[in-house]
């Protein structure tokens, strides 16, 4: 808990509530979410904030194309933290080329951290690095495939000749 | 007592008069139902205040309330930022 205040506006013993939403590229690997997500969460937790919600959206199609990219994995984020927490997060995802785009929101300021519990345990927490096909792979069944011939992650074509 | 001369007939003009006056008042969805909140990651509901080229819709016509409308328009510039809706929708 931070004893000096960053800003007059906040109230000593009090925490900010943001939202964060990152958007990942829709070949990520669960791995490679699963390390990201420990890693910000380090992060809220090595400085003084806690996190509330943690939820994968799953693979949507994006409203407009950000880095070629037609569809991208929504992790949101929701957690009280005191100031500097969110660049450090920001910086942190900045840093990742997996993550295509990165938004925060501030809900709620002067909240005392103990009156909010958490959603978010351990199982929730791996679940939420889960790679859920979209519809449309359902749909045309590329979703059905697990097999990969190459480390592109092409669909082996020849196979069906 | 009977009217002393007949009623008179009347007229077309009172009839596109009264068509006239007949406007409906529209109301501000997010006063009339209070659980209701603009959201950003609600697009369901956002996108009924985007034009089909996804522009925000002015508040005389979608009769939003004034706090109303900058909550709506704020929540769709966010969801705008993460990709959930459109900047804009072209013909492609």
């Amino acid at each position: 808990m931070p004893e000096v205040r960053a800003s007059i506006r906040d109230e000593i013993g009090t925490l900010r509530e943001y939202e964060t939403v990152y958007i990942l590229k829709p070949d990520t690997a669960q791995d490679e979410i699963s390390q990201m997500n420990a890693r910000v969460r380090q992060i809220l937790e090595s400085m003084g904030g806690k996190l509330l919600d943690l939820d994968n959206w799953g693979k949507r199609k994006l409203a407009y194309e950000i880095k070629k990219q037609l569809k991208g994995i929504y992790m949101y984020w929701r957690y009280l933290a005191p100031s500097g927490v969110v660049e450090e997060v920001q910086r942190n995802l900045r840093m990742l080329d997996a993550v295509i785009r990165y938004y925060t929101v501030r809900i709620g300021e002067n909240i005392v951290p103990d009156t909010r519990t958490s959603a978010v345990d351990d199982a929730r927490f791996t679940a939420a690095a889960e790679v859920r096909p979209d519809e449309e792979e359902i749909v045309t069944g590329a979703a059905e495939r697990e097999e990969y011939d190459d480390e592109f992650g092409e669909p082996n074509m020849d196979e069906e000749v | 007592m009977a009217p002393p001369f007949p009623k008179p007939k009347r007229k077309p003009a009172d009839d596109k008069a009264k068509k006239r006056i007949f406007i409906r008042r529209k109301v501000c969805r997010f006063c009339a139902d209070t659980k209701l909140k603009a959201d950003y990651k609600e697009t369901g509901l956002l996108k009924h205040f985007i034009s089909e080229r996804g522009k925000l819709i002015p508040r005389r016509i979608t009769g939003n309330c004034a706090k109303h409308q900058r909550q709506v328009a704020t929540a769709i510039r966010r969801a705008r930022m993460i990709a959930l809706m459109p900047f804009v929708v072209t013909g492609k």
